[in-house]
Parts: structure tokens; C-alpha cells; sequence
């Protein structure tokens, strides 16, 4: 059947003209105008209702940056007594900046490919961005800036102690500090700039294998990485601090000495600012500049020829439908889940699906996971061939300390979130009949048993490398159970008291007041429970080390006291747990129990 | 003027829109029906400029959306399915930075949200940040941003949705009204009512392809049915196929 029509059509009037297109300066005023409202809301808003948070944010950070700062002055005061040559020493400072910077460098590269795909391909706002008759270029160069800012903020934060120490011990003149920044800038929009011309070639180019090339990268940065740290850890044991010490780390640290990377003009334009030769120090600056503004050049120009092509290519791509079967693991976990009630059962294979699905979740799991390997890696090092007791009993008790606020991030990220998530659930979960409380028990067991056998592993592995006593491998997994159930209660009881059912991603959620919270609750518990444990154990084992040398003689008495003050410190913390435990999870089930959805 | 020409889309291995020819002149109502999954959004994205068809092109007003994205998109204004909002930009600020980007000069600017906020009735919360806002206040919101620069074509995909019937009433006199004076409105809708209401002619859309194209009256010639009404017409012509059009119906309209 195929028929044709015809219809009229009432007369058209003339149509209305429409305005000249904005010039590319008031293009970039407009754009410039929203995101400056934008962050002006941002500020009056956090300091209106996060005054507690940002307080919290601030005094943290001050800590953190002034902690680096007063330890990198220490260790270039060190070199500078050290190391007497000068050429030695500008050689050992423009290892340790250009290594740096080069790590540093990389890592923006990768950061910025990864913000830029999220904000240019997946970002609600580009759907909006891209059907408004701006520029293609203004559109990418927004998203750009916007990468810079999140990219480099991080550079401050790490790079500021370093560089402002460096400037205070070699006495640097005024304008090392005025370049500082210029410098900074510059240097950050150069791997900024590589980031998106490599993330806008891939998604254009290669859009079907983009999953591999951002796995390939990783992988690459990975395996360089733990490369590069094998070759400066497995360095010369004996004659630490040495000159011939120092002119091994050196030669190791050599990788970054290319003529030709941005991270050298950076490091050797800041050095030359510190001793004075102000001359050489602006030629790397002028370098640099002209560098950061050919990439810049270069990034629009491909931009403004594949971007939307890249866009519309990669559209299909993330619209396909997934099939997805039952996996083995789900079978076997419900297996291994079948004492619990069936409620709970199912809901813990529901959080572990979602969990799984998610890679933003995972992958940020798996960086976690990733610096806790690193540091119980290196634990042999710390023992640095010292026998003493309380030395090694002092490194337990910090392996300790570091499971548990490597724990207390993994609690805050992923398991406060959990309730809030469930609330925009919960129209299901409230049909379906099951108790409230029962949603709130099972998420605190699927956290506590999720945080029970690794943390429990890796701390008996890191005593068993230590060669400690079993009194302290008891005292230690014993605190670590306190710890693991304690943490899971908080995150899961503070998660259903303060829920934020406003965003959907468990990150932005954990960002907030409440999750700010739960990580300074979490902390303070740690360091409670740890000194409860750690101190008593520490001088209960001094006091036996030197009775049984013979050198204190007549302490029967002390390590009596001594021995009441291990039970009774444990027995606090037994007590501790059980509050933090149950008291945040009481309060949190009240408050489900009254939440209306 | 909105030609289609010959135009697919295609998703891996899979034809959103297969071969789509369609012209819908200047004055013209015209909606876009179909099941999920007919291909209705994948032709709105590609007549905004989102999405560049496989084969063939898509212009409006003469600019092709692939080669001429900027003019083309100049021409329309868009309201999406799931609007996009600054949360952290109030209604007029968002309206401010819309109409700056489609060249408005200042004065104009403060003139048209004027019109818009009485029109859309937006004053009682236009200063007010538009994360505060309901789906409905929103969907207004955007259809004044959409409207602010008078666009020769608006392009809406589910324009009812969220809109309280005071709102949909308002919209509906509005579009019109916009037709009335030349503007083409482009739709795509589930709401068989609306369309029937308002639109001119209808298309019907299903795995891609457009399968019907006509006034309601013709459907119902072309369907010889007893109904006169859009709903039965559109079941009937969807029925026995697991919601799919019966196979051979493939009626079109020749624009003259």
C-alpha cells in the first residue's frame, strides 16, 4: 500500500530575522559570565550551609600541606648538609624535581584524558551545550579550562610544600616565588592539552576499543610506575646517605632527564630562578608558555574538526543494550549467604551486582586497593635491618593504624552512601514488605564481613613479615575485628541518620556533611582504639625486654601494673567497639524507621 | 524548512532510522509517532545537531545540520525529552545566559524573558535557583529558553510531560499560535491526544522506517476503519504485530 496526498498549507508569513551570531569575544564573556554566577552560588551556598564542613576541609588540609612543607624543608636542609658539592647537590634536587614533575606530568595526561571523556561524551550539560548555536571550539575549550582546574588543583596542594620549602632553604630570590604560579599554569596546560587531543583521537578514531586504550594506559602507567620505584627501592642497602649513596639514587633517578620534556623545562627553569639566574629562568619560561599555547592551538584545532563527529559516532556506542546472565560468582555467593534470612541474602547480591556494574565504583576500589598493596609491600624496608623491639612493635601497631583509615576511606566512599541510594529504591523495597531494619542490619554485615577477612590478612601478613610476638598478632586481630565491625557501624548507621537523597552518585553523596562526618568520627575511633591497644602492649613488652636482659632489676610490681593496663586497655577497647558499633546503628535504624520516602 | 533526505542512522549493527525522507514547510504542525525504540528521539538528535546521520543529511532552512551545525541550530529552538538546567543558576539567569548565546542584544534580552516569564507564568520563582524547581516548572523553563529568540523552527520531543493541565493548555495555544505565523513545529510525542489535537499531520514510525505519513482523516481512509479518533486508528494500525505496524502499511504524503 503506498498512497500520496496533498494538503494545503496556510499562507506563510514573512519569517522574523534572526540575530548576527555572537563574535568570539562575547561568546567567551557569556560563557565566562555563567560559570562565574555558577561558582559564586557554589561558595555562598558552602559557606551558608557547610560551615562545618569546610572548616573540616581547611583544617585538614593545612595539616596535610603543612605537614609536607615542614618534611621536604627538613629533607632539603638535609641534602643541602649532606651533600657539600654543589654540583652534587643541584644534580640530587633536579633528580628528585624532575622526577616529580615528569610523574606528575603523566599523571595529568591520564587525569585529564579521563575528566575531559567524562565532560565532553557523557556530561548531561554537552546534550545542552551542543544545541545552542556556540562554537564547537568555545564549547571544548570551557570543558578544557574546567579539566585544567580540576587537574592542577591537586598539583597545588602536592607541589606548593615543595617548591615553597626549596625556595626557603636555598634562600631564593623574590622573583622564584612571583613564577612560581606563571609557571605552574603553564606547565599544567601543556599535559592538560596532550590529555584531550589523545581522549578526542581515541573516541573518534577508535571509539570501539576505547575501553582497552584507557586499560592499556593504565596498565602502561602501572607497570612504569612500580618500574620505577622497584629501581629507586631495591637501590644499594648498605652506606645509606653516602655520596656514593647518593650518586646511585641519582643515576636511577636519570629517566627523567630529557632535554625535550615540559617537566624538565619546569624543574630546571625553577632551579635556575632559586639561584639567582634569573635570565635562564625566564627562557624556560617562555619555553614553557609558548609550548602550553601550541597545544592549546593544537587541541581546539582538532576539536573543532572531530569533536561533534567523535560525539555522534561514540552516541551508538554507549546505547548498546547489554544481555546480562546470572554469573557463577552470584550462584556461589548465594551459596555461601544461605544461613541469612532470604531477604537479606538478596539484597546483599543486589549490592554486590550494582557494585560490580558500576565502574566508577570499582575503579576507585581498585586504586584504594592499590595503595594498601603498595605500602604492605614496602613494609620489609621499614625494618631497615633494626631489631629493636620497640621499633617493630611501633611499625605493627602503624600497619595497623593505616589498614584502619585505609578502611575508614573504603567505609565512607562506599558503604555510608548505600542508604542514600536505597532512597530512591525504596518505592520497591517498601512494597516488597521487608522490615526496615532488616535493610539496615544487612547492609552492616555485607560491610563488616566484606572488611573482616582482607583487613584481618593483610594485618597478619604484615606481622608475620615483622616477626612480632603472638601477643601482639592477638592483640592486633582482635583490634582489627573492633576496628571492622566499629567502622562498618558508623558508615552504616551515620549513612541512614544523615541520608542525602539528592544525588545519585555514591561519590558527590560521601562528599557531603554527612559522609564528612563519618570519616572524622571513623578517624578519631581508630586512633582511640589503636592507642588504647598499642600503648599498653608497647611498654608491657619494653619493660619484659629489659627485665628479661637483666637491666631492670625489681620490676615485678611494674609489669604487673603493666599487665592490668594491657587487659584494661583491651577490655576499653572491647568496650569502645561494642558502643561504636551499636550505638550509631541503633540511632541509624531509629531514623529509617521514621524516614518518609 | 525541515528536509530529511534520505537519511539513516545507524547504531553498530543496528538501523535507528532507515531511510527517512520527510519535508515539513514552514507553518506546519507536524508529529512524530511511534512505539519505543522506533527511532523518533534518534531523528530528533539528528535534526538538532546532536547526531550526524550515516547516509544522507537533514537542513533546516537550507543549512545541512552536518556541514552548517551552527546556522542550522541558530534557526531552532529545542525542548528536550529530560531538560538540562544550571542547578546551580537561577530560571532567569539561565535565561539570560540562553538568549546571550543566541546573539540577543541586552535590551531585547530583559524584553523577551519579560514576555516569556508573563507568557509561561515563571515569576513567582524565576530568582530562584533551578535545582529548587519541579519536573513541571523546569519543563516551562526550558520552553521559554526555547522560545526566547522567536527560532523559525521549534523542535520538542514529549512536550506534555510533567506539565500540569494549566501548563499543557498554555503550550498547546502557544504552539499555535507559533504556527499560525509560520513557525514549524517539529514533535515527537506518545500522547496520542495531543497530536490529534494539535498537529496538522502526523508520522508514524516503527524499527526506523516512517510508515505512515497524513492528516488523522487519512489514516482512517487508508485503514478503512469505523474510527474516527487517533488512539483506536494507531492501535489498530500497531495491532497483531506485537505493537509493530502491519506489515505492508507504508502510506505517505506528498508535500506539494
Amino acid at each position: 500500500m503506498n498512497s500520496h496526498y496533498t494538503i494545503m498549507h496556510p499562507p506563510v508569513p514573512s519569517p522574523t530575522p534572526l540575530p548576527d551570531f555572537l563574535s568570539p569575544q562575547l561568546e567567551a564573556r557569556a560563557f565566562g559570565r555563567a560559570r562565574n554566577r555558577i561558582l559564586a552560588t557554589l561558595l555562598r551556598q558552602t559557606f551558608a550551609h557547610s560551615r562545618f564542613r569546610i572548616t573540616l576541609v581547611v583544617v585538614l588540609a593545612s595539616l596535610l600541606w603543612g605537614g609536607m612543607f615542614w618534611m621536604f624543608a627538613d629533607g632539603f636542609w638535609f641534602l643541602e648538609s649532606t651533600i657539600t658539592q654543589p654540583d652534587t647537590h643541584a644534580l640530587a634536587v633536579g633528580g628528585v624535581f624532575g622526577a616529580f614533575f615528569a610523574a606528575l606530568m603523566l599523571m595529568l595526561v591520564f587525569s585529564s584524558g579521563i575528566i575531559l571523556y567524562g565532560s565532553l561524551f557523557r556530561s548531561r550539560e554537552i546534550t545542552f551545550l551542543l544545541t545552542i548555536p556556540a562554537r564547537t571550539e568555545r564549547v571544548f575549550l570551557h570543558k578544557l579550562q574546567e579539566a585544567i582546574v580540576l587537574s592542577s588543583w591537586g598539583f597545588v596542594l602536592l607541589g606548593s610544600p615543595i617548591l615553597l620549602a626549596y625556595g626557603m632553604v636555598s634562600a631564593a630570590p623574590w622573583y622564584y616565588y612571583a613564577l612560581l604560579l606563571p609557571f605552574i599554569v603553564a606547565f599544567v596546560y601543556i599535559p592538560v592539552s596532550i590529555g584531550a587531543i589523545i581522549c578526542l583521537f581515541v573516541v573518534h578514531r577508535v571509539p570501539d576499543n576505547r575501553l582497552t586504550v584507557l586499560v592499556g594506559g593504565l596498565v602502561l602507567l602501572v607497570v612504569g610506575g612500580a618500574w620505577i620505584a622497584w629501581g629507586l627501592l631495591t637501590g644499594p642497602k648498605n652506606d645509606l646517605l653516602t655520596p656514593d649513596w647518593f650518586q646511585e639514587i641519582i643515576g636511577r633517578l636519570r629517566f627523567s632527564d630529557y632535554r625535550l620534556l615540559p617537566s624538565w623545562w619546569l624543574s630546571t627553569g625553577l632551579l635556575d630562578a632559586a639561584s639567582g639566574a634569573w635570565s635562564e629562568s625566564i627562557l624556560f619560561f617562555s619555553l614553557m608558555i609558548s609550548n602550553a599555547l601550541f597545544f592549546r592551538q593544537l587541541a581546539l584545532w582538532q576539536a573543532g574538526r572531530t569533536y561533534r563527529t567523535a560525539y555522534s559516532g561514540l552516541y551508538g556506542k554507549t546505547m548498546r543494550r547489554k544481555r546480562l546472565r546470572p554469573m557463577r560468582f552470584d550462584r556461589l555467593l548465594s551459596w555461601l549467604l544461605g544461613p541469612l534470612p532470604a531477604t537479606m541474602r538478596l539484597m546483599t547480591i543486589k549490592d554486590l551486582r550494582l557494585f560490580r556494574r558500576d565502574p566508577l565504583q570499582w575503579s576507585q576500589f581498585l586504586i584504594f586497593t592499590g595503595f594498601l598493596m603498595i605500602y604492605f609491600f614496602h613494609i620489609p624496608r621499614f625494618t631497615y635491618g633494626v631489631s629493636s623491639i620497640a621499633w617493630v612493635n611501633m611499625v605493627s601497631f602503624l600497619n595497623l593504624s593505616v589498614v584502619g583509615l585505609l578502611l575508614s576511606t573504603f567505609t565512607t566512599r562506599f558503604v555510608y552512601p548505600m542508604i542514600s541510594l536505597e532512597g530512591r529504591r525504596f518505592w520497591m523495597l517498601g512494597l516488597l514488605g521487608v522490615p526496615r531494619r532488616t535493610i539496615l542490619w544487612g547492609k552492616f554485615y555485607f560491610a563488616a564481613a566484606g572488611s573482616i577477612i582482607p583487613c584481618s590478612g593483610l594485618v597478619l601478613v604484615s606481622d608475620l613479615m615483622l616477626g612480632v610476638s603472638n601477643l601482639i598478632v592477638l592483640s592486633h586481630q582482635l583490634t582489627c575485628l573492633m576496628l571492622c565491625l566499629g567502622l562498618a557501624g558508623i558508615a552504616v548507621g551515620l549513612g541512614a541518620w544523615l541520608p542525602n537523597f539528592r544525588y545519585e552518585s555514591p561519590s558527590r553523596i560521601a562528599a557531603g556533611f554527612g559522609g564528612t562526618l563519618t570519616l572524622v568520627v571513623s578517624t578519631l575511633y581508630i586512633l582511640i582504639v589503636v592507642l588504647l591497644t598499642a600503648l599498653p602492649t608497647h611498654f608491657y613488652l619494653v619493660a619484659k625486654y629489659a627485665n628479661l636482659s637483666g637491666d631492670v632489676p625489681g620490676q615485678t610490681g611494674v609489669q604487673w601494673w603493666l599487665g592490668f593496663w594491657l587487659a584494661a586497655g583491651t577490655a576499653a577497647s572491647l568496650i569502645l567497639g561494642a558502643i561504636t558499633t551499636l550505638v550509631p546503628l541503633r540511632i541509624g535504624s531509629r531514623a529509617l524507621q521514621r524516614m518518609e520516602f | 524548512m525541515i528536509e530529511f533526505n534520505n537519511v539513516t542512522r545507524n547504531f553498530a549493527h543496528k538501523v535507528a532510522v532507515d531511510g527517512l525522507t520527510l519535508k515539513v514547510p514552514p507553518g506546519e504542525l507536524f508529529a512524530l509517532l511511534g512505539p519505543n525504540g522506533a527511532g523518533k528521539t534518534t531523528t530528533i538528535k539528528m535534526l538538532t545537531g546532536l547526531l550526524r546521520p550515516t547516509a544522507g543529511n537533514v537542513r533546516v532552512r537550507g543549512y545541512d545540520l552536518a556541514s552548517d551545525v551552527r546556522r542550522a541550530t541558530h534557526a531552532i529552538g529545542y525542548v528536550p525529552e529530560e531538560p538540562f538546567l544550571y542547578d546551580k543558576l537561577s530560571g532567569r539567569e539561565f535565561l539570560e545566559f540562553a538568549a546571550e548565546m543566541r546573539g540577543l542584544d541586552r535590551s531585547t534580552v530583559n524584553d523577551r524573558i519579560r514576555r516569556e516569564c508573563r507568557y509561561f507564568e515563571l515569576d513567582d520563582f524565576i530568582d530562584d535557583l533551578t535545582e529548587t524547581y519541579s519536573h513541571g516548572m523546569k519543563q516551562r523553563l526550558v520552553f521559554a529558553s526555547a522560545m526566547l529568540h522567536d527560532p523559525p523552527v521549534l523542535v520538542i520531543d514529549e512536550p506534555m510531560v510533567g506539565l500540569d493541565p494549566r501548563s499543557v493548555r498554555m503550550v498547546k495555544d502557544r504552539l499555535r499560535k507559533l504556527a499560525a505565523v509560520g513557525t514549524i513545529i517539529f514533535m515527537s510525542t506518545h500522547t496520542l491526544a495531543i497530536a490529534e489535537e494539535i498537529a496538522q499531520r502526523i508520522g508514524i514510525m516503527d524499527r526506523g522506517r516512517l510508515h505512515f505519513l497524513g492528516t488523522v482523516g487519512q489514516l482512517q481512509s487508508e485503514l478503512a476503519s469505523s474510527h474516527t479518533s487517533l488512539e483506536p486508528l494507531f492501535l489498530e494500525l500497531t495491532a497483531g504485530n506485537n505493537g509493530r505496524p502491519r506489515k505492508g502499511m507504508d502510506c505517505k504524503l506528498k508535500i506539494e
